[in-house]
């Protein structure tokens, strides 16, 4: 299959405009992008635009082509093409100044999950239309059978929540009382919802507004001709680099742990193939879809192979569809990278994080100073509500994240997952609003793969439930199937999902398909995955190894068990003694990763208690 | 001879040392001189004396000395702070290196977060737990405060800050926690806990907030009295004031106890100036630009109030444009005049990159290589070398002739890196990259303005820096500004702007609250409070409280907003506080800024806030004389050929200085040379003096 659509190659009949200008207009448009963004950033409602900063902006061309993106979220990257497409096909030949269209239907009009509301206003100057702003905003909850929208055991689309064809929802600048009137009701947030939509028409205001006074001042014919060269400017860009990449045939594969207690792991394969300054994205092999809501509609598989592909390659390449032109992705119909309709799909982040893993994982076969070992795998969510002293509460925290080790530096301790720029909840903001109190944020001792550069660390959060019961859902991956190390580097470590009440201790599964019941003074503990390491543990400089061990990363055991290094009293690495000890381990290197586990189990007094648990479910 | 008084401006920055005098609320006198970074302290006793030996004047004359430093911002960029510290709650050290997770860029995957100031090492935790409203869930474990300073005190720490959850609502256990530490480690050891610095609700920036706070204590303490002592061996008594980020100044005593609030001491006295002198004239509106080598700072002034914010990170390079994304420094949550700084100026090394688009920026020449036309090393064109091709600056000099220029290298520098791949010829690459950096400096001037509600055009762009006045025409006609102010002496702005500050504290509660749920008189106690803290702060600075006026601000938003909006209480002293005007007047400003607010939904107080200041503006207005003759460059040839881009081509321009402009208007084109900076004024603008001599830009019609 090919890109939703092709953009046109700029054509002999184009006067081609000298650089300075095109300079200019590139730098304005993209600022204009960024100003939606901001106003969506600061003036929305909802945590989900504050904290994961789910939501993007954009200016297309009249052909609806991206020229211009607002840097917030990396997996939107491909969203907001074929819902173009389709604005396009429907009401191409009868837009007229001031209005606006809606949607959020991933199988009718190129949408991701309900969730994702797009609203788009044609651009018009002297009469045609010249381009289209558009905003995209995760809405807190548009109905559906679970508070949020993201139900992982929804199995079809109907049961996510409010279905949204693509319609148009403005004229003459106003929104459709009908529709507005549609949403409140069907939301159990609906403050959140018109107050996230009031910010995304403002910020199109506002890029009506911009995008205007660049048509005004360069007139349309010039504009037209210098953003057909945009996208022949971006294009260039990309191909330059993928010639400079070494042809061939690069594969990788990777899984999700499963749904639920009983599933079975979910495979993703991909080949790359660089052929000349072209490359081809290939997803044939991977399972198929499933009966849960982690099936990704296509657009975010186009989505995450531009975001893999802009990680790859180093020029700064501006965000207009120009230079998606060399890439080519296979997606076979049918599988959890392109599922047909009714599939769930709400919670599709699950799969689109695990894509990208596997993306970095073959890129890194091609450009490996430049690609890390997997990291995290994606923010757990946690997702905890109820009802404290007659009020609801609800609260989902994203907990990650750590990169894994890179070709010449170790991986990130607590960064967000290149994927998506999230940000954590204040800790103080959730005690001065939840029945919660959290007892500990941090990172995770002797976590994180070995490697000569290591995996970034893992970290942990845990909630006392302060009112009388509480539900919890979790959504988190990476236990059976950990994080892959790279060129010899240790897997990272694994994610733990930890009940303690009433003086025992119980490990769940990672995604359980249900909801569970929490009470007064229970403890809720999640372990994210530690980032995995890169090149051979034993080759890792002494001196790092002790640092960590002064700062309390890892105990002096693991120091000598996983990388050999044998430190004294007084903090340092003994070099006779740690020669000694490496020349032991050198022989044993898959042992390397069995005593990193281990110590990683032992770490605690809780994670120690699971061990057994954790070895059975692994057998 | 009549009684002679002098306030004393002085600015410090990486090359030079700029010092103003004010005599007798009048007359400026200015002094630029290599600054001294072995110890700066000495440049400035140095300066201060040259520059009084100059005009006569005695040491025992100077009445007050106000001073601009980078000393902090320095110390952070160089990691050459205080060996710091940090206790925290148990099961919280890592908050401070984990922080907010974002980071400041994307798709680049061997990005490196930001060291954190204390590592992991010397982080403690303390057992002790309060809840979110200050009630105490586990009392405090002092013995475990005690364990920590032993074991600090057996290092080389010289820095300790305290930060434990929950203690913006209740500060009982830092302050138990403070008094151990103190008592054991003796007064030589810098003790700062966050309630006093930042009683603000979300830990991250709290905990940041004050261990820049540790961090920077020691080293400003000794820097500051080094500085008063070397003034008062030179004979001078005067009381040493310092300027603060928020554009107010704070003596040298205060500024020791809080170093946080002086990170951005240089830029915000440039802002202070500019509103002080638009004042002075007919323009309160400003938007001004500081264009320096490295960079261009925007900020905007609003009815002569500059616009200010909380939402600052030191470290963080330089800060592009928006403040979407943030995550690449150390959170400061103090106040800030909010500047939007642009990886542009005149040493910005101009390349063409392999789509064959030319870019300017953000990496700069610096003053070592330097330009290519200094003739020092650098061979790669800038910005400088581009308005040398065009003739806009003196083929020959600069700064009066302390710096030579050879044109003929920066042609060659254009012609071989920039014509070549892109097969322009020269005047035209070098106005292109005159335009591109001019696009990219708006794009600054957009983030404090557009992005924020308000349209440009309704502003006067006020130009200063060593390269503001030479693009501010190109910048104000891509925006559509009709008005551009070039004030007397833009190279030593920001010294002049300490001439006309004013005391100025701030002090912020948390007080987390559903403005609906609000209970008036209980907030009126809280603002009590506070003003209680600001008016023994200000009396302890030597101001009688009758002569104090106080400002009461509140952040609000609506619920579930992660941004408040600052607004002002309009309440008169002892008026109960109307809670239906604070709606009223977030509404109006969300509307404003956003394009949208709601008439019904509910509304949010986060943190109240206390402004204090003398009543009586102790400061002097500004009341210039007529320009200084000195400015004046004798035997500058009188017409050169400029390039005007291709619309105009080559024209006969002009170099006038400003003295020339008393006579009256002149038309475009011209060229103002000036001692510290040069001011294009291209075809299509009037340029003329104002009554306070600056050199005011008008656009003809168009």
């Amino acid at each position: 299959m090919l890109a939703p659509h092709s953009a046109p190659h700029s054509g002999p009949e184009l006067s081609r405009s000298d650089p300075v200008t095109l300079e200019i207009v590139k730098n304005a448009l993209a600022s204009i992008a960024d100003e939606m963004a901001l106003v969506i950033l600061r003036s929305a409602y909802s945590p989900i635009v504050r904290d994961s900063m789910d939501y993007s902006t954009a200016l297309c061309d009249r052909n609806g082509l991206i020229i211009a993106q607002g840097l917030t979220n990396p997996v939107h990257l491909g969203s907001f093409p074929s819902v173009m497409v389709n604005i396009l096909k429907r009401f191409g030949g009868t837009m007229q100044p001031g209005d606006g269209y809606i949607t959020n239907d991933p199988y009718g009009a190129g949408g991701m999950h309900l969730p994702d509301v797009y609203l788009v206003k044609p651009v018009f100057h002297a009469g045609q239309v010249e381009g289209f702003v558009a905003s995209l905003v995760h809405h807190t909850d548009l109905g559906g059978m679970a508070p949020g929208s993201m139900a992982l055991h929804a199995t079809e689309i109907f049961q996510e929540g409010l279905r949204i064809p693509l319609i148009k929802v403005m004229h003459e600048d106003r929104m459709d009382e009908n529709l507005l009137a549609f949403l409140e009701v069907n939301s159990r947030v609906p403050e959140q919802v018109l107050g996230d939509l009031r910010a995304q028409i403002a910020a199109c205001a506002a890029a009506e507004r911009g995008f205007g006074k660049v048509l005004e001042k360069y007139g349309a014919p010039a504009m037209r001709g210098m953003l057909a060269e945009l996208h022949d400017y971006a294009e260039r860009l990309v191909r330059d680099e993928i010639r400079a990449m070494p042809d061939g045939v690069y594969e990788a594969e990777d899984f999700i742990d499963g749904l639920g207690e009983g599933g079975g792991p979910i495979r993703f394969k991909v080949t790359i193939t660089v052929a000349g300054d072209e490359l081809e994205i290939d997803w044939t092999g991977t399972s198929g879809e499933v009966p849960g809501a982690i099936n990704g509609p296509v657009a975010i598989t186009y989505s995450v192979a531009y975001a893999a592909l802009r990680c790859a390659v180093q020029a700064a390449v501006p965000n207009c569809e120009g230079y998606t032109r060399p890439v080519r992705v296979v997606a076979p119909l049918g599988t959890i990278v392109n599922p047909r309709p009714p599939a769930a799909c709400a919670a599709r982040g699950v799969m689109a994080y695990r894509m990208l893993d596997v993306l970095f994982n073959a890129f890194a076969q091609i450009v490996p100073d430049r690609m890390p070992a997997a990291g995290e795998g994606g923010p757990s969510a946690v997702s905890l509500s109820g009802i404290h002293e007659g009020k609801t509460w609800l609260i989902t925290d994203g907990i990650l994240g750590s990169w894994g080790g890179r070709a010449t530096k170790d991986g990130v301790d607590g960064i967000a997952n290149p994927g998506a720029n999230l940000s954590n909840m204040p800790i103080e903001l959730i005690e001065a609003r939840y029945p919660l109190r959290i007892e500990s944020y941090g990172l995770v001792a002797n976590s994180g793969g070995a490697g000569r550069r290591r995996g970034g660390m893992a970290i942990t959060r845990s909630y006392r439930i302060l009112g009388d019961d509480a539900q919890l859902t979790i959504r988190s991956d990476r236990r059976a199937h950990l994080p892959p190390g790279l060129f010899g580097g240790c897997p990272g470590s694994p994610s733990l999902n930890i009940i303690d009440r009433n003086g025992t201790t119980e490990l769940l599964p990672v995604m359980p398909m249900r909801t569970l019941a929490l009470g007064k003074g229970d403890l809720f503990t999640h372990v994210a995955p530690g980032g995995a390491g890169n090149g051979d543990p034993l080759e890792r400089d002494p001196d790092h190894v002790a640092a960590d061990v002064r700062d309390g990363r890892f105990t002096r055991e693991f120091a000598r068990d996983v990388y050999g290094v044998v430190t004294g009293e007084n903090g340092r690495a003994d070099p006779i003694a740690t020669e000694a000890r490496r020349d032991g381990l050198a022989a044993d290197l898959p042992g390397l990763a069995q005593a990193q586990l281990r110590h990683f189990m032992e770490g605690d007094q809780g994670r120690a208690a699971l061990s057994p648990d954790y070895e059975e479910e692994l057998a | 001879m009549t009684a002679r008084s002098f306030r004393v401006g002085a600015d410090i920055g990486g090359t030079f040392t700029d010092i103003t005098f004010l005599e007798n609320g009048q007359t400026v006198h200015s002094f630029k001189r290599p600054s001294t970074p072995d110890d700066y302290s000495r440049g400035i006793v140095e300066g201060v004396l040259a520059l009084l030996d100059r005009i006569g004047g005695k040491p025992t004359e100077i009445e007050e000395v106000v001073h601009a430093t980078t000393v902090a911002t320095n110390a952070i960029l160089e990691g050459k702070g205080a060996t710091t510290a940090l206790l925290t709650t148990r099961g919280f050290r890592d908050v401070l290196e984990l922080g907010r997770l974002r980071m400041p860029e994307l798709y680049n995957l061997n990005y490196e977060k930001p060291t954190p100031l204390v590592p992991r090492h010397r982080r403690y935790e303390i057992a002790e737990r309060m809840g979110a409203h200050g009630d105490i869930v586990l009392p405090l474990d002092e013995d475990s405060v005690v364990e920590a300073a032993r074991s600090i005190a057996g290092s080389d720490t010289r820095a300790v800050a305290v930060s434990f959850l929950h203690a913006y609502a209740n500060p009982q256990h830092e302050r138990r926690a403070c008094e151990i530490l103190t008592g054991m480690l003796g007064p030589e050891v810098f003790v700062s806990c966050s309630s006093d610095v930042l009683p603000e609700i979300r830990e991250y920036e709290r905990t940041s907030t004050v261990v820049v706070n540790a961090y920077l204590g020691p080293v400003v303490r000794s820097y500051l009295r080094a500085l008063s002592t070397r003034l008062r061996d030179a004979g001078i008594h005067a009381p040493l004031q310092v300027m603060q980020s928020s554009g107010g100044v704070m003596s040298a005593l205060s500024a020791s106890e809080k170093p946080a609030c002086i990170i951005e001491s240089g830029p915000a006295a440039g802002v202070i100036a500019a509103a002080r002198i638009g004042a002075a004239g007919s323009s309160s509106d400003i938007i001004t630009i500081d264009m320096g080598g490295t960079t261009a700072k925007a900020a905007i002034i609003e009815q002569g109030q500059p616009a200010r914010t909380t939402e600052y990170e030191v470290g963080a390079g330089i800060n592009i444009s928006s403040k979407l994304i943030k995550g690449g420094g150390h959170a400061v949550k103090l106040p800030f005049i909010d500047v939007s700084e642009i990886g542009a100026g005149g040493g910005s090394i101009i390349r063409v990159d392999a789509g064959g688009l030319i870019q300017v920026g953000p990496d700069s020449a610096g003053a070592v290589p330097g330009p290519a036309c200094y003739g020092t090393g650098g061979t790669r064109p800038t910005l400088t070398d581009a308005l040398v091709v065009l003739g806009y600056i003196n083929p020959d000099y600069i700064a009066g002739g302390a710096v030579r220029l050879d044109a003929e290298r920066s042609r060659r520098a254009i012609s071989e890196q920039v014509c070549a791949p892109t097969g322009l010829d020269l005047e035209t690459a070098a106005h292109g990259v005159y335009a591109i950096a001019a696009s990219t400096m708006m794009r600054a001037v957009k983030a404090v303005s557009t992005y924020r509600g308000r349209d440009p055009r309704d502003f006067t762009l006020f130009a200063f820096g060593g390269n503001g006045p030479a693009v501010a025409a190109e910048i104000a006609r891509l925006l559509d500004m009709k008005r551009v102010v070039v004030p007397s002496h833009p190279g030593v702005f920001s010294a002049l702007g300490l001439l006309y500050s004013t005391t100025e504290h701030d002090l912020m509660q948390t007080y987390f609250c559903a403005l609906d749920a609000i209970d008036s008189d209980r907030l009126d106690t809280a603002y009590r409070k506070l003003e209680t803290s600001m008016f023994a702060g200000l009396e302890a600075d030597g101001f009688a409280r009758a002569e104090i006026e106080i400002e009461r601000l509140a952040d609000l938003r609506y619920a579930g907003q992660a941004y408040e909006l600052t607004i002002g209480l309009n309440d008169r002293p002892g008026d109960r506080i109307d809670i239906a005007a604070m709606r009223a007047a977030f509404r109006r400003e969300h509307k404003q800024t956003y394009g949208h607010a709601s008439e019904s939904d509910p509304l949010e107080i986060v943190n109240i806030r206390v402004t204090g200041r003398p009543r009586s503006d102790r400061s002097d207005a500004y009341r210039p004389s007529a320009p200084d003759a000195r400015t004046g460059e004798p035997g500058s040839p009188s017409v050169r050929t400029c390039w005007f881009g291709p619309d105009w081509g080559h024209l006969e321009t002009p170099i006038i200085t400003r003295l020339d402009l008393a006579a009256g208007d002149r038309e475009s084109p011209l060229i103002v040379e000036e001692y510290d900076a040069t001011c294009v004024v291209p075809p299509g603008w009037t340029a003329g003096l104002d009554e306070l001599g600056n050199l005011v830009l008008t656009a003809s019609e168009r």
